[in-house]
């Protein structure tokens, strides 16, 4: 019972997900999914670091780089499918995070959060000058999938659905591997950190390698989604894979969202992809503008994020703590 | 020898406008311990006072320095007092982030505003440079240069010789025994950070007519304003003086000697292993 009624909400959530791409034909609200997605998994990466651990990251735009790059270049330099380069640029930005988290993690607090800063425009402007590997800002362009077939049948990649499938696999794996962090060991080491790391330190958590593990986890992500968006956009540059910006959108679904809340993420990132696609018509940029005023707006008066105070109001109405 | 003492003199003057950006966000951090991430969007806003200044009403940028200079300093304060006072006890991470929201907001705002072209100031007396020792100056460079040590001096003479600057180094050092000691301790932080705009409104301002000016500039001078705090130790008024210097020197004899494509670069790396090495500064002052 107890196993069914944890379960449940994440079964029925799996069942919603599939029925998307058979209950929508638009191609346009399509897109429009992948895209929440696609930020799910951005801003649940973010959040396994940012919410769980406490540590504010400004430069998760490195580790999605990272990914992309590797991704694309595996494929167009290698031969190799995108279905096996995302995993892939997923596993390079958990590697390239071991030494950063090394770097990195010797701070704390707001000192931590401007190194990341700091690599994360290291990163981009290594990206912008090596041309031999990263092709500098012309960057790489994908012209035609490699064929594919599933049961018989030929993937059309013209078509919105093969993408949908790998973003909501992509999301299913971010949501249950921050819902297992939730609940296990290394999950409750995150929140003694967060609260109180010398304290942490002093029950015999060794934070610096707890923090590296979920940084890793973070990474690995974040480079995935990095190898998704390459996938599905087809397109790799500096400007698009490592900018500033890119760093704030997973900050801000985060936050929106829920710190530190498994769910979170899906609602931030529903909100962040309604506020982009609304006011994009109207006016470039504008976007970022109600990112900044909502960013506000819920550090104000509602710290614990969308996500968090629908969980606190449900949680009442139990009569729970 | 002389592309030396060229680039040398170059990043001199470029670095004492560095130091007073990365002054206003050190006394904010030593006052509040906050570090406001929206601090390079008040440059921003100084540049394109500036400009606005001269494009609208003909107005020299250095003079128009007495216009922009106490519209920031309330501008800070109104900031302080209606924005960022409720969220300060929250704790330094929804800080961060709030401060993150709010430079995003005015970033963008701007960006709406005045489009995202890059834009020049033009002076009658900028065309060409003077020649002292054979080493080329831009006179709005060494103007501004002038005027920013002027100001950093008055600056030092408000901390060091008056109650009130008094106050704010006795909040800075310890918030407790200044309140304790009859210090309003809110009246400081809403004072200090008006400072803290105001300085870095004036350093956009005397910065204007050496740059170019876009709405997102202020993304590139924070990072480099957090490059020279770390440097000096954050919260020191001297070590972000140093830290601004040699990051001007750093960059520019980089530029040369090392790649001007990694110019940025080289700062970041410097950054990284003050912060890593050194994280009270290089000069051991800050905490």
């Amino acid at each position: 019972m107890k196993l069914a009624r944890r379960f449940l909400p994440a079964l029925l959530g799996v069942a919603a997900l599939a029925a998307i791409p058979l209950v929508v034909k638009n191609s346009f609200f399509l897109h429009v999914c992948i895209l929440v997605l696609m930020w799910t998994v951005l801003g649940a990466a973010w959040n396994v670091l940012g919410g769980f651990a406490g540590q504010v990251s400004f430069g998760h735009a490195a580790l999605f780089a990272v990914g992309a790059y590797t991704t694309i270049i595996l494929y167009l330099k290698g031969g190799l499918a995108p279905w096996w380069g995302i995993p892939l640029g997923g596993l390079a930005a958990a590697v390239v995070s071991l030494p950063i988290g090394f770097l990195c993690f010797r701070l704390r607090g707001p000192y931590f959060s401007l190194s990341t800063l700091a690599v994360a425009e290291i990163v981009k402007l290594v990206a912008l000058n090596w041309e031999s590997v990263t092709a500098g800002s012309v960057g790489y362009l994908i012209t035609s999938l490699p064929p594919l077939s599933i049961l018989g049948a030929s993937v059309n990649w013209e078509g919105k659905v093969p993408f949908y499938v790998a973003a909501a696999i992509l999301t299913v794996i971010a949501l249950a591997a921050t819902g297992w962090l939730r609940s296990s060991r290394i999950g409750a080491y995150l929140v003694a950190i967060r609260e109180n790391e010398d304290a942490a330190e002093a029950v015999g958590i060794d934070t610096v390698r707890t923090k590296a593990l979920t940084f890793a986890l973070s990474a690995f992500l974040a480079g995935m989604g990095g190898g998704f968006y390459a996938f599905y956009f087809r397109y790799v540059d500096p400007d698009a894979v490592a900018g500033i910006g890119l760093s704030m959108e997973m900050v801000f679904i985060a936050v929106v969202g829920g710190l530190g809340t498994v769910g979170g993420p899906l609602v931030g990132a529903v909100f962040l992809t309604a506020v982009a696609e609304l006011v994009r018509e109207r006016f470039q940029a504008g976007h970022l503008i109600f990112y900044g005023l909502f960013m506000m707006l819920v550090i104000r008066y509602m710290p614990e994020g969308i996500w968090g105070r629908v969980r606190k109001i449900i949680d009442g109405k139990k009569g729970g703590s | 020898m002389e592309t030396f003492a060229q680039s040398l003199v170059s990043g001199v003057l470029t670095g004492a406008l560095y130091a007073m950006i990365g002054i206003g966000l050190t006394v904010v951090f030593g006052v509040m311990k906050i570090i406001n991430l929206a601090h390079g969007e008040m440059v921003m806003l100084g540049m394109f006072g500036a400009f606005w200044g001269q494009a609208l009403w003909h107005l020299d940028p250095f003079v128009s320095l007495v216009v922009w200079t106490p519209l920031m300093f309330v501008v800070g304060m109104l900031t302080y007092r209606f924005l960022l006072r409720k969220i300060i006890p929250g704790g330094e991470l929804n800080t961060l982030l709030y401060t993150a929201g709010l430079s995003l907001l005015i970033a963008n705002v701007a960006l709406f505003v005045w489009k995202g072209d890059y834009r020049t100031i033009s002076l009658s007396y900028g065309m060409t440079p003077v020649r002292p020792f054979g080493i080329a100056i831009a006179v709005p460079l060494a103007i501004a240069f002038g005027l920013a040590i002027a100001i950093t001096v008055a600056l030092w003479l408000f901390l060091s010789r008056t109650n009130l600057g008094r106050a704010i180094r006795a909040t800075s050092q310890n918030p407790e025994a200044a309140t304790l000691m009859g210090v309003d301790v809110e009246r400081v932080a809403v004072v200090t950070f008006g400072l803290g705009t105001a300085l870095a409104g004036a350093a956009g301002v005397l910065l204007a007519p050496s740059l170019y000016l876009y709405p997102t500039v202020g993304e590139l001078l924070l990072v480099k304003c957090f490059v020279i705090v770390v440097l000096g130790g954050l919260g020191s008024v001297p070590g972000a003086i140093a830290g601004g210097i040699l990051l001007g020197v750093v960059e520019s004899l980089g530029a040369v000697y090392v790649s001007a494509t990694y110019k940025d670069g080289i700062g970041f790396v410097l950054f990284l292993a003050v912060l890593l090495y050194r994280p009270s500064g290089l000069f051991g002052v800050g905490k």
